[in-house]
């Protein structure tokens, strides 16, 4: 983790001192154990700041739409296919994005660490090749990463980001084995009225913070649905109706688009398991338009297309 | 100040007795963290935590509240319903010291001298704290920068002190002590047990290494409005509503009509200055157009306006914005950045 | 204890349309309840919640004086979600006030004082108010002179013209009308309100001025009361921000730590001048 913090800050210093970017986005140390934070660089001497490690669970995607600046992005795999969803959406532009390009292999869940630990708080944390020592009051224990790993980096089948401008680091292997699926098709195989239960009460735990829309980098609409008052399609209080209808309308907006990077599921603080839905409609647009979202900058998004040959008529 | 005690075995049969005659709201364990909930039985309570996921706020001041509801058909008239107030009273037990302090905070607010919020006030009336001090500060907590400590008496009106096998009860109200003095479990405090107790605390209270000059950061505040410290220190913030919604002192709500049918209801909801349109105008005029003027805002209401108004800052350091923050926007830090500055 | 959330019912008695794009409509209004009436007392400047259930509620400047009894009226600019649903109203339905709410113009402050009122398009509500109020046999002896500038884009755009007309042959006010663009029959002044202000230079001594008006107005007839030697102190401005709860409470409308229903909407520029630009 080391080198490649350090590959970041010399790569980031090459392009601010040649001046190919106003400006790059990365990651440095957080204000407390387990956490890595949003950094905003824009002169060689702030480039130190940044670091790489398994805390660095944003995808920084979400900041590029809209923006006038030429950027150098670090990003992961699943960050570079989203920066390709917004090139394709003409949100940002191929020319405007340097992508420092980082292999992955997963990052940490803290919440399951915390779960784990059973109350007990952690003052420090070191990170290893393959584990990480934990400390604090009494506490002193070591676990492996990938045994707490997110659950959207267990199933990921691209690790290594699919365009980079630069690499840093070696590429990583795919796990062509994993069934990403799984367990969608287990939520599938249940009855309606477990799958309404089942739905009920995770969104029930929902507190409408909007984290989840606000950390996507596809939610990017200048106003969203659900702050429409003219007309008002949902309402503001927590009642299942609204909330449901939020969820499930979020998730239709960004099928085809979503790349399952869990950003959403990862800043929820309830812990609803958004990926729920969003996974099923992942699995719905690979089976009916044998399309996978941010692969390449060539492919049609086909829920942004229409052609007079669709098997379908328009919309209905 | 008078000291009583109880034997944690106890604690169980007190909840169950007080259950038969109020409502008793305590920490219950639900979906793998800890929140405030009406028990019925006194085993439900879960009293080994560091503090709640949501703060304890919702118990008065509730996410969504029925402010008056009415009938919309034809020839029903005026027809508006206020909704009727709790008779029952209520007891909020295992409750943190920081977040009892909050309820003070809110009062400010709700119960002020021109106007006063019935909704609020009545839970406040007919509610008996008692709260719980923490041997354990959490890692994100800095109540003593704002003024309380992990054993501070303010709003509670019993305050519990973990010394092993007993508690101490630290009887802080004349309500706090009618309620104490109805149980036989409540016994005089004994010596020895004090002086466990001021250890406890003691050790306690040094446990937390924060020390924030929060007087210094309101002083600072009078001449940063138009500091460009805002835009870098705003950047990375994602303007959801998690470090509002989950702070114990947030208080912004939203008034809106909901309607089914031929019934409606005007609803009071939990709005967040960290909305983008929170102050746009129908005329598409927004003052806080971009996440710096909201931070801004957020920064200067609670360490600057409020306590001008009030004279005390709307923050009371329980450290759940740090924790719950997707992007670790870290209050602590901001507040030294502007002591720096 | 009295709900302050809690909307009276008022009967929708007269419906006027101000201006030919008919965005704009003057609402009577009387209290169902006599005992609600006896009740509301309210001085010029002050706002009221309006309510339309099932759509919602939203603030508006009482644009009747308290010397006019028996009823309120209320002038209402069709622009959002509330305002249509008041547009859409008919004569004879039921409505709901909550009030009245804010502070009112520093009238004590104004009385043996002259008084410039300065009004630009639709924010001339509760300037009418005022006007009415020091208008009125009781209270007119008190006050000194009255000078009224008010502007709109187009004659068509102006309020309340039937009082206008009323207004102008009166000898105990001085009204100067301005539209930015005439059209065929207009035959008074011709140009923007803050170039207008300009032009009448109003001396500032022993008088207050008074401005209510759209951001751009504003921004440009502060220059020019400036530069007419007007202080701060004596310069009174009526705000607008979005509201909910109009009682200081929901955080809506706060600038630093003032909030604009509860401590305004009226303020003197001197107070403004303290509190962070973000209005």
């Amino acid at each position: 983790m080391l080198n490649t913090s350090v590959a970041i800050r010399d790569i980031a210093k090459k392009l601010l001192d040649e001046k190919k970017v106003d400006l790059i986005i990365g990651f440095e140390k957080g204000s407390v154990p387990l956490r890595s934070t949003p950094c905003f660089v824009r002169s060689t001497s702030e480039a130190d700041r940044l670091i790489w490690n398994v805390n660095c669970e944003n995808n920084l995607a979400k900041y590029l739409p809209k923006t006038k600046e030429r950027v150098g992005i670090v990003a992961k795999g699943c960050d570079v296919r989203s920066i390709i969803g917004l090139i394709k959406e003409n949100q940002v532009t191929k020319e405007q994005v340097f992508i420092i390009g980082i292999p992955c292999k997963g990052m940490i869940d803290r919440r399951k660490i915390e779960a784990k630990l059973d109350g007990k708080e952690i003052i420090e944390a070191e990170e290893e090749d393959d584990t990480i020592i934990l400390k604090g009051h009494n506490l002193r224990e070591t676990i492996k990463k990938e045994e707490f790993l997110h659950n959207s980096c267990k199933t990921c089948t691209h690790r290594n980001p699919v365009i980079y401008d630069v690499l840093i680091g070696d590429k990583v292997v795919e796990d062509q084995a994993v069934d990403e699926y799984r367990e969608v098709k287990e939520f599938e195989a249940q009855s309606h009225d477990e799958r309404w239960q089942s739905f009920s009460d995770e969104v029930s735990k929902c507190i409408r913070c909007y984290a989840c829309r606000n950390a996507c980098p596809f939610c990017y609409c200048q106003e969203c649905f659900v702050d429409s008052s003219q007309p008002q399609w949902i309402g503001k209080t927590t009642n299942l109706s609204n909330t449901a209808i939020f969820h499930i309308v979020r998730a239709f907006h960004i099928a085809g688009r979503c790349v399952d990077c869990g950003a959403c599921d990862r800043a929820c603080p309830m812990g609803i398991d958004l990926r729920r839905l969003t996974k099923k409609m992942e699995m719905d647009v690979k089976e009916l338009f044998h399309y996978e979202a941010g692969i390449n900058l060539e492919d049609v998004p086909p829920l942004a297309t229409f052609n007079p040959d669709d098997p379908q008529e328009f919309i209905m | 100040m008078q000291e009583l005690e109880i034997a944690k075995t106890e604690v169980v049969s007190l909840l169950n007795t007080l259950i038969r005659k109020y409502k008793v709201f305590a920490p219950v364990e639900q979906n793998g963290f800890i929140t405030f909930q009406e028990i019925h039985s006194g085993s439900e309570a879960f009293l080994d935590y560091i503090n709640s996921k949501k703060p304890p706020k919702e118990i008065f001041f509730p996410q969504s509240e029925r402010l008056f509801s009415y009938n919309l058909s034809k020839g029903a008239g005026w027809g508006v319903e206020e909704p009727t107030l709790e008779e029952k009273q209520k007891i909020i037990f295992g409750i943190r010291p920081c977040d009892a302090r909050s309820l003070v905070l809110l009062d400010n607010v709700f119960d002020g001298k021109l106007y006063k919020d019935p909704y609020y006030t009545d839970k406040r009336k007919n509610t008996t704290i008692i709260a719980i001090g923490c041997n354990q500060p959490g890692s994100t907590c800095f109540c003593t920068s704002l003024g309380g400590s992990p054993f501070s008496q303010d709003g509670s009106d019993l305050l519990l002190v973990d010394i092993g096998q007993k508690y101490i009860i630290q009887v802080v109200t004349k309500r706090g002590e009618k309620l104490a003095k109805e149980h036989n479990d409540v016994k005089k405090a004994e010596e020895h047990s004090l002086s466990l107790m001021r250890d406890t605390m003691e050790t306690a209270e040094a446990l937390i290494k924060s020390k924030i000059e929060v007087q210094k950061v309101t002083e600072k505040l009078d001449s940063m409005f138009d500091d460009p410290f805002w835009d870098l220190v705003s950047e990375k913030c994602l303007g959801c509503a998690i470090c509002t919604y989950l702070c114990p002192t947030c208080y912004c709500f939203d008034i809106t009509d909901e309607v089914t049918g031929q019934r409606g209801e005007r609803v009071r909801t939990w709005d967040s200055c960290a909305f983008p349109n929170f102050t746009l105008q129908a005329s598409g005029v927004n003052p806080r157009p971009s996440s710096k003027e909201r931070l801004r805002q957020r920064i200067m209401h609670k360490f600057n306006y409020f306590v001008a108004n009030h004279g005390m800052a709307a923050c009371v350091g329980c450290g759940r914005c740090i924790k719950e923050c997707p992007v670790n926007l870290d209050i602590q830090v901001i507040l030294n950045s502007i002591l720096n500055r | 204890m009295k709900n302050p959330y809690l909307p009276l019912p008022m009967r929708v008695e007269k419906i006027v349309i101000e201006t030919e794009d008919k965005n704009i409509k003057t609402f009577s209004v009387k209290f169902l309840n006599d005992e609600d009436e006896a009740n509301f007392n309210y001085l010029p400047g002050q706002f009221a919640q309006l309510s339309v259930l099932g759509e919602g509620e939203a603030p508006f400047g009482i644009a009747s004086s308290p010397t006019q009894p028996g009823e309120l009226q209320f002038t209402v600019n069709k622009a959002g979600v509330l305002t249509t649903a008041l547009h859409n109203l008919e004569e004879g339905e039921i409505i709901g006030v909550r009030g009245p709410l804010g502070n009112c113009f520093p009238l004590e402050a104004f009385e043996s004082k002259d008084t410039i009122i300065i009004g630009g398009g639709f924010a001339f509500t509760t300037l009418r108010s005022l006007i009415n109020y020091i208008l009125h046999q009781e209270n007119r002896s008190r006050f000194g002179n009255v000078v009224v500038i008010y502007g709109a884009r187009s004659p068509g755009l102006l309020l309340y013209k039937d009082e206008l007309e009323k207004w102008e042959v009166r000898t105990d006010l001085d009204l100067h009308l301005t539209v930015d663009r005439a059209d065929k029959d207009w035959q008074r002044k011709v140009g923007v309100v803050p170039n207008i202000v300009k032009e009448i230079a109003p001396s500032p001594e022993n008088a207050y001025a008074v401005v209510c008006g759209p951001p751009l107005m504003i921004k440009f007839t502060l220059p020019v009361l400036r530069d007419l030697d007007f202080p701060p102190e004596r310069i009174v401005l009526s705000l607008e921000m979005k509201m909910k709860c109009g009682i200081g409470m929901c955080g809506r409308c706060n600038i630093g730590n003032q909030y604009v229903c509860k401590d305004g909407p009226i303020f003197t520029l001197a107070h403004l001048n303290e509190l962070p630009s973000e209005y």
